[in-house]
């Protein structure tokens, strides 16, 4: 496995930049756990749990403050160029995606207390279990394509994309229909299709966490390539080098 | 999942003003109060006010002539050599005022070395380059001019290139080699500032950056002051930068905040290359 950060004869930029990862990634952990939590708090009705992702949103949005800080930096005083630079242009963009995820799993919180309080919703929870896993795993799975450079992996966790957008349209069809059974039900089962759509946005940008990673390592920008020529694309470049 | 809900981290640590150095708290090793220098009639520096903080790197940047370079020449009286040159107001060097009568000029610029722009080697061997200084003080030990040598040369990074031929000519050796073996002969006196005039501009860039790297490592024993035309450089190796126009501090501070968000239009027009 290739190694971005170290290697430089200024051994003062090699810390900045393995400084800058290591926030990277354990900004990605948070946002991780912070995921994982939204989701069991909504499905074990659990307040307590759903109020610890709501607070950590404020050390989420501190680390996107300092890493930001961090590349603005790396790019005013070191000037870098090819990988280095892809690397801050690519955690910059990255970093978002990781503040929205953040933002998406504190709105499933705030759903979870909806629901324990005004009453939970007659049906949808396996979907929001089935697609929380699947969203959970795409989180952690482009967290570790990161750590490790992993194109392949990067390219499976995009590829996973389409399972949860397939899943979510299905999960709202079928909750459509229930709400024309029941539509006293609507008002319950809207703060399950709201979180549908968070997950489904998590989804998203997993997806697009993967994308910079496949900037980063091979240079090419895939953000508008379809999913499954994202492969060739993988390819293309490695028969170059 | 229960065991994530204790996850919890210290970003404390990583605090974002954690980044910035402040003047106050640094520890004075040079400071300069209301200095004017004139050469004849002509007024090269106007008032500058200023300390330069101890074991950090300071930088100075500015257009050619602006005075930067007259700066650094104060602090080891270099500029006594100019015929024409009158000067007021006061330098001290840890509370010691370097201008006073009857200081020892001599011993000053041991206590305060300074590299040039161009390698200047002496036409000696590289071990003879290096001991130069501690002959000149006296020193005849063998056995410590031996160490003393070892040691400059090692924190020059030089050490591993040319200990296999320390008898040979200096002058045989690269650019980027020269200037740090220059660097390995002012040291090896044992200075406490070390006054740096465009140390890297006649090198080619891997020579620079290990100039820079250089510079990183010494500033644990050091106090460094560097003039250099090449922001960019200001910006990678130094602590506080000093931004001078016509012969005025512009602004001084902290290079992170400096190179980012400088507070100066004057110094904001220079550093993204709108006039200068």
């Amino acid at each position: 496995m290739r190694e971005l950060t170290t290697d430089h004869i200024s051994q003062q930029f090699n810390n900045e930049l393995e400084t800058l990862r290591q926030h990277f990634l354990t900004m990605g952990g948070v946002v991780e756990n912070q995921v994982a939590d939204a989701i069991q708090a909504l499905l074990e009705s659990d307040g307590e749990l759903a109020e610890e992702v709501k607070d950590k949103d404020t050390t989420v949005n501190e680390l996107d403050g300092i890493i930001d800080e961090e590349c603005t930096r790396i790019l005013a005083k070191r000037q870098p160029a090819a990988t280095d630079l892809r690397m801050i242009l690519s955690i910059s963009k990255a970093v978002t995606e990781l503040e929205r995820i953040g933002d998406e799993a504190k709105k499933i919180a705030n759903l979870s207390m909806k629901l324990i309080n005004e009453g939970e919703s007659p049906r949808g929870y396996v979907e929001i279990n089935r697609i929380g896993q699947m969203v959970t795993r795409m989180v952690r799975d482009s967290l570790d394509a990161y750590a490790r450079l992993d194109v392949d992996a990067a390219i499976r966790v995009a590829k996973a994309d389409r399972s949860v957008d397939l899943e979510y349209k299905t999960a709202i069809r079928s909750l459509i229909t229930y709400m024309m059974e029941d539509p006293r039900s609507i008002g319950r089962v809207f703060n399950v299709i709201w979180t549908l759509r968070s997950l489904e946005r998590i989804g998203d940008h997993s997806r697009h966490v993967c994308q910079h990673l496949v900037y980063l390592i091979n240079g090419v920008d895939v953000r508008h390539i379809p999913a499954e020529q994202l492969e060739n694309t993988s390819k293309q470049q490695s028969e170059d080098e | 999942m229960s065991d994530t809900k204790t996850h919890s981290i210290d970003i404390s640590t990583m605090q974002r003003s954690h980044n910035t150095l402040r003047i106050e708290d640094e520890k004075v090793c040079l400071s300069v109060k209301d200095l004017h220098l004139y050469y004849g009639e002509k007024e090269a520096l106007k008032g500058i006010d200023m300390i330069i903080p101890e074991k950090k790197v300071t930088a100075f940047i500015g257009p050619s002539g602006c005075g930067k370079s007259t700066l650094l020449r104060c602090f080891n009286r270099m500029n006594d050599l100019v015929d024409s040159c009158r000067i007021t107001g006061d330098i001290n060097l840890h509370n010691q005022n370097i201008y006073a009568k009857g200081t020892d000029v001599a011993e000053l610029r041991r206590r305060i070395g300074m590299v040039f722009q161009k390698p200047n080697p002496f036409p000696k061997s590289i071990y003879e380059n290096v001991a130069y200084g501690l002959r000149i003080q006296g020193i005849n030990k063998k056995r410590v001019i031996d160490e003393t040598v070892e040691w400059a040369l090692r924190s020059a990074a030089l050490w591993d290139e040319v200990k296999d031929r320390l008898h040979e000519s200096a002058l045989g050796m690269s650019g980027g080699q020269q200037q740090r073996l220059v660097i390995a002969r002012t040291v090896a006196v044992k200075p406490e500032v070390l006054l740096l005039d465009e140390p890297a501009s006649a090198l080619d860039p891997i020579s620079t950056l290990k100039i820079e790297e250089l510079i990183h490592e010494l500033k644990n024993e050091f106090t460094i002051a560097i003039v250099t035309h090449n922001m960019q450089q200001a910006a990678r190796v130094s602590d506080y930068t000093a931004f001078m126009y016509m012969g005025d501090m512009v602004e001084f501070g902290d290079t992170n905040t400096l190179f980012t968000n400088p507070t100066k239009q004057q110094t904001e027009d220079y550093i993204t290359g709108r006039y200068g």
